[in-house]
């Protein structure tokens, strides 16, 4: 019940990601009307740069800011910079401690979507077009991102229930997904007796954790990608993005569909060759569609 | 020669451009199509359509005699359903290609996605690369030539047709064999190829149906009948029917298959009651003429919507399922009543477009029957996801039924047991299924409602899915709803009950704030005007019979529909045994029907205290049983379990006096 795009260009330098993205999720909107969000990777900061879904309404929204003041407070973090925004609140933060205890314990008690030092997930209720008002998103330039348009069935269209999902306790890590994962609870479950905990019920939440847990144990992306196919049930296409890195894995069944364009400068993925063909319009593109069951990776020169 | 740009263009004006030119006879040329969906689709005139660059999804889908040259890439399911003509891709095709083609020659120069030619009848679906993997997934014939290498499954669960691959087979699929190819096929090819300018000189594997899962191998005995009214009786534990059961399962090995729906209690229709007392209306024909019974259904968007002089549909049942001169009695009976007919899986027959005035016509996963001049002279298009009496699985078809007549409309091998595929090739989540709306939105042009048929399974969500991917209207079928064939494993114990159906649909629309604009025709297990009434009192729009209208028109409910000897000539395909069936006789049976139906839903309303039936509401309705109110939220009232008596001639008498 989704679209998704991913992008990476592969050499150093300060590209047009935010506004790329855009045109992406744009072309492939009618996959998903209800929310939209971007995973963007730009230059790396000196603070770790968190962000939070906070309510809208002004007295609701100072409480939720204030009580993560004090979470924080209570880690020894100090906040540097933050900056109030749409349905956000998006601070860089000086800490030094355990990332995974720290933001467990921010995760029980707000809702906190994106960490990292070079990664900032944006993501909320309505089209491409309509975030980028908000939130600017074209502006943003760096080196790589990956996005996500969505058609939610639960009751109230809630921002945090929209993509792209931080993988839990491993900053710069995203991923986005389209499709449905059956084993749900059994991965979860087994999940959770490791000691994570789920915000969502949402199966691509699950896609997050269980590439955090094994990255998290040193495992490098592509063997991460290639026992999440094995391990994972269900009908599947998910992009995932690192600091300096992009991949992608495709389900057995290649149910979800996916289409990817290479050049010598970047690599684009989308569901649709309609979202691909935005970048490069008037022209013919030789895209190609990756197999079922497989997976593959890029990186950008670092 | 028409030049139309498509960066300036909406895909459907240049649509309605490319029929124009069809129509002056000037091929078109579309340029920066950029990987848009459903170029030229709809298109049922001989010209040729040349996209400079890659097409998106559909690309000449659900189009008759046309040809199209794609100069680059083409999405998933490009020539979709096509009957004559062809498409020629220059680069890469997606998934399913070809898929559902009933004779087109479709030409992939690159390679191919998975699932190509995905239930195939007839043509030419020829890759000069490779073929990824499930090449020719339950293809029921046709041709498929694979130049290069064809990936794991080839030919899965294919019925008939061949498979020719020039290349490596990585794996053959389910129930496929290798044999020797004909010297008149390789000719054949040649000569296509040639035609093609796709040169090749090596030798070809050709890959057939093997034959083995074509036909159960044990077919079910004779048995004599129990009638619906018997089994579903409760009384006995172990009853006569269980021991039946048993006995026929030692014998033949698997689950058994029969019509009809469930046959054990659940909660309905019957455990609701109004809270006036409608029994002393004094309701003569002449005083119910003020009451408004008119509904229209899909005006959602702004096609013609279907209108109905009552809230009543004929529901969606086969020609197959049933034999031809019921589909003829109960289209006539539609048009008597001013209601709407439905032509269920298996394509439109004539006499029946002839007969009915409004027609809906049903597109399911096989594609069986299913093309662009049909739908182009329906007045409402419906895509069938599943039925309340199988959610989630396919019809079925018995042998017996599978005649040379309909397996041509079919466009299937003759006399194999039919068991439809369970899933749409071209639909895998709500994110296609937009896409393929849009399609049939372009091939109708835009002018008909475009509805969705649902079993009742996970209703909460498939409401959201379906008013959020903008179907005009959604026919959802409950528990209670009868099939011409199933296996009794899923007819008893697989769906929710109709009523809890409707409810969890209301209470959806409502969690989305969705309005009352999407119209929700409810079905399964709905018998009379008073079950009409209080379905709309829950919430719906509209309702839907079939099984009633069946009874009506001579149905014993012996509940042996699949067997194809019915004694009534209903449920058959046999000459001998459908010269029983007396159209003129039963489609005014069927008519009368509808007029009491009619007659209760004016009775009843007027003793509601209404003018119009879409004033009803829930407060109108209070619950009998527990569940029942568990289930809709209406007030638990016993004491209305009472039957009220009617008054007789003295009380009546001192009533008036009073």
């Amino acid at each position: 019940m989704c679209g998704i795009a991913g992008v990476l260009f592969k050499h150093q330098g300060s590209h047009e990601i935010g506004k790329t993205l855009i045109e992406m999720l744009d072309g492939c909107q009618h996959r998903g009307p209800d929310s939209t969000g971007f995973a963007l990777y730009g230059e790396k900061k000196a603070e770790l740069q968190l962000r939070f879904i906070v309510p809208v309404e002004d007295q609701a929204r100072r409480e939720a800011i204030d009580n993560i003041g004090i979470l924080l407070a209570r880690h020894g973090a100090s906040i540097v910079s933050e900056q109030s925004v749409g349905c956000s609140y998006q601070i860089g933060v000086k800490f030094e401690g355990d990332l995974l205890e720290f933001t467990k314990d921010i995760e029980d008690h707000a809702k906190l979507v994106s960490v990292g030092h070079t990664l900032d997930i944006i993501k909320d209720d309505g089209t491409a077009h309509e975030l980028d008002q908000t939130y600017h998103v074209g502006q943003v330039k760096g080196t790589h991102g990956i996005g996500h348009v969505r058609l939610a069935t639960e009751s109230a269209v809630r921002p945090e229930a929209a993509h792209p999902f931080w993988a839990t306790g491993f900053e710069d890590i995203a991923i986005v997904h389209n499709g449905q994962i059956t084993n749900y609870w059994k991965m979860r479950r087994r999940l959770e007796r490791r000691g994570f905990t789920f915000h969502t019920d949402n199966d691509s939440e699950l896609v997050a954790v269980y590439l955090a847990d094994k990255l998290e144990q040193g495992e490098s992306l592509s063997s991460v990608l290639e026992t999440a196919i094995e391990d994972l049930d269900g009908t599947f296409s998910f992009l995932v993005s690192t600091p300096n890195e992009i991949g992608y894995a495709k389900d057995n069944l290649a149910a979800k569909p996916m289409v990817l364009y290479e050049t010598d400068d970047m690599i684009a993925i989308a569901s649709e060759e309609v979202s691909l063909n935005r970048l490069f319009p008037g022209q013919s593109i030789n895209s190609s569609e990756p197999a079922p069951g497989t997976f593959q990776t890029w990186s950008r020169s670092i | 020669m028409v030049k139309i740009d498509l960066s300036r263009t909406s895909i459907t004006d240049a649509n309605e451009q490319i029929r124009a030119s069809a129509r002056d006879r000037q091929d078109v040329e579309i340029i920066n199509p950029d990987a848009r969906h459903n170029i030229g689709v709809g298109l049922v005139d001989p010209i040729t359509v040349r996209v400079r660059g890659s097409a998106g999804y559909f690309c000449g889908g659900l189009s008759d005699s046309a040809h199209f040259e794609i100069e680059h890439n083409a999405g998933w399911a490009v020539g979709d359903n096509i009957y004559q003509g062809s498409v020629v891709v220059g680069g890469n095709a997606g998934a399913i290609a070809g898929v559902a083609i009933r004779g087109a020659e479709i030409v992939v120069r690159g390679n191919m996605g998975s699932r190509a030619g995905q239930v195939m009848k007839a043509g030419t679906l020829c890759c000069g690369g490779n073929a990824a993997f499930m090449a020719g997934y339950m293809m029921y014939g046709g041709r498929i030539v694979i130049l290069g290498d064809a990936a794991d499954k080839v030919g899965q669960d294919m019925s008939a047709g061949e498979i020719f691959v020039g290349g490596k087979i990585e794996s053959l699929g389910n129930d496929t064999m290798i044999v020797d190819m004909e010297d008149h096929e390789r000719d054949s090819i040649m000569e296509f190829l040639e035609r093609y300018k796709l040169s090749y000189k090596g030798n070809f594997t050709k890959v057939v149906n093997a034959g083995t899962k074509l036909r159960y191998a044990n077919s079910e005995p004779r048995t004599r009948p129990q009638p619906f009214f018997v089994s579903s009786q409760s009384s006995n534990y172990w009853n006569a029917k269980v021991q039946e059961d048993i006995w026929i399962k030692g014998e033949v090995g698997r689950y058994r298959i029969r019509g009809y729906g469930a046959s054990k209690p659940v909660p309905h229709l019957n455990d609701i009651a109004f809270v006036k007392d409608v029994s002393t209306v004094a309701a003569r024909p002449e005083e119910l003429e003020g009451i408004n019974l008119k509904t229209t259904v899909g005006g959602r968007f702004g096609a013609k919507p279907i209108s109905l002089s009552m809230p009543v549909m004929i529901a969606p049942m086969s020609f197959g399922a049933l034999s031809r001169s019921v589909k003829i009695a109960l289209a006539r009976a539609s048009r008597l009543s001013g209601i709407s007919e439905n032509t269920g899986e298996g394509g439109m027959l004539d006499e029946q477009r002839a007969e009915a005035d409004q027609l809906i016509f049903q597109c399911l996963s096989g594609r069986l029957g299913w093309n662009v001049k049909d739908m182009q002279r329906a007045d409402a298009i419906e895509i069938y996801i599943s039925q309340g009496a199988k959610p989630g699985l396919g019809g079925q078809l018995m042998a017996k039924k599978v005649t040379p007549e309909l397996a041509a409309i079919r466009g299937i091998p003759v006399g194999i047991d039919l068991r439809s595929p369970s899933r749409h090739p071209d639909v895998l989540g709500a994110d296609d299924l937009v896409i393929k709306l849009q399609e049939f939105r372009e091939a109708t042009f835009h002018k008909v409602p475009i509805g969705i048929k649902m079993g009742a399974g996970r209703v909460n969500d498939d409401i959201k899915i379906a008013y959020k991917d903008g179907f005009d209207f959604v026919e959802l079928d409950g528990l209670q709803g009868s099939t011409g064939a199933a296996s009794t494993e899923v007819l008893e114990n697989v769906g929710i009950p109709t009523l809890s159906g409707v409810q969890e649909a209301i209470d959806g629309l409502r969690e989305i704030d969705a309005g009352d604009d999407m119209d929700l025709v409810m079905m399964g297990g709905i018998k009379d005007g008073v079950d009409v009434v209080k379905m709309l009192a829950l919430g719906a729009d509209c309702t839907s019979i079939g099984t009633a209208a069946i009874i009506a028109g001579g149905c014993i409910a012996c509940m042996q529909c699949h067997v194809g000897t019915c004694p009534v000539g209903i449920a058959t395909q046999d000459k001998v045994h459908e010269a029983r069936y007396d159209i003129d006789r039963q489609s005014l049976n069927i008519h009368r029907y509808f007029e009491s139906v009619r007659w209760q839903i004016a009775a009843i309303t007027k003793a509601l205290g209404y003018d119009d039936v879409h004033k009803v509401n829930r407060g109108d309705l209070v619950a009998l049983t527990p569940e029942a109110a568990d289930i809709t939220g209406l007030p638990f009232r016993p004491e209305h379990r009472e039957t009220r008596r009617p008054l007789t001639g003295l009380e009546l008498l001192s009533r008036k006096a009073g």
